[in-house]
């Protein structure tokens, strides 16, 4: 049933397009084991989902790193691309370079408990967000 | 192996099952595949199934919110059914509400609703353009 812990830190490859699919479902498969609520493991999973899609999408390649933090499940997505020239647009609802919804960020910043970013033109972009159970 | 979906006709409704994991190709196809559809079928509502869908994030959205619109431009009706409890909660935090798009619960309600229209005999355009109010 449960796994042995050495499998985590889990390092992902984020480069093909159904690669942001795999990391999704392994981050959903540590909220499972940690007895994330439903409801919380979609949570998780839909905020690597996006993160992860960017990273295909603007960076064309990058990494997912998942791992248990305190009762928790901590994500880091990082990847060498153009970066982002201002993260408060990026946070805000609606902003897009992409012509798409802009939803992803801030919408994953709104499903998990902490997301922090660092970013700069030509630098990268360095995404470190977690995800703690709610009480039920 | 591929998650293929599957559009079938069911009385005036095309049902799409939505796959659970999409990506980029998948989508154009899909789209594609449905267009064709309402022109063969002469189909008034599309409604989206999804109940295989366990992650409906941003992409998905952009989905739904295209395919909504192409659909329009034919006259016809995008309904979304299926959706999980968990997958609710979490479109709504995402801020994916999808104000254009109408929902039913589960096949019954959208089989309902699609008789209602048909015997109120709407034409297809009116069909499409009355939900703007
Ligand atoms: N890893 C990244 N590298 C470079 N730029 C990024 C990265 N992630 C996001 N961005 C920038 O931040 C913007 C906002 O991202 P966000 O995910 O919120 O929206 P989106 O991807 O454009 O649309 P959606 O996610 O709703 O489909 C993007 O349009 C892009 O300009
Ligand atoms: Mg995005």
């Amino acid at each position: 049933m449960s796994q042995p812990p050495e499998r985590y830190p889990l390092h992902l490859w984020i480069v093909e397009e159904n690669h942001p699919l795999v990391a999704a479902w392994q981050a959903r498969m540590l909220a499972r084991r940690l007895h994330f609520s439903l409801a919380d493991q979609t949570a998780l999973a839909t905020a690597v989902l996006e993160v992860a899609r960017n990273i295909v999408r603007y960076a064309g390649r990058g990494e997912v790193i998942i791992r248990p933090y305190d009762d928790g499940v901590e994500v880091v997505a990082r990847d060498a691309g153009p970066g982002i020239a201002s993260v408060e647009l990026a946070l805000t609802d609606g902003y897009s370079t992409g012509h798409s919804l802009g939803l992803g960020l801030p919408g994953a910043k709104r499903l998990m408990s902490t997301f922090e970013i660092e970013t700069a033109p030509g630098a990268g972009t360095l995404i470190t967000m977690r995800k703690f159970p709610r009480a039920r | 192996m591929m998650n293929f979906s599957s559009i079938q006709k069911l009385d005036n409704l095309l049902l799409v099952s939505v796959p659970r994991d999409l990506v980029d190709d998948e989508v154009i196809q899909l789209r594609r595949d449905v267009l064709n559809a309402i022109r063969q079928y002469k189909s008034q509502i599309i409604l989206l199934d999804f109940s295989r869908v366990d992650i409906c994030d941003s992409f998905f959205g952009r989905f739904i919110y295209g395919t909504s619109q192409m659909t329009r431009l034919m006259g016809a009706k995008v309904i979304i059914s299926g959706l999980q409890d968990a997958v609710i909660e979490t479109m709504v935090e995402l801020g994916m509400t999808l104000p254009d798009v109408d929902a039913v619960l589960d096949l019954d309600d959208a089989l309902a609703l699609s008789r209602s229209l048909r015997s109120a005999a709407v034409p297809p355009l009116a069909a499409g353009q009355d939900d703007d109010e």
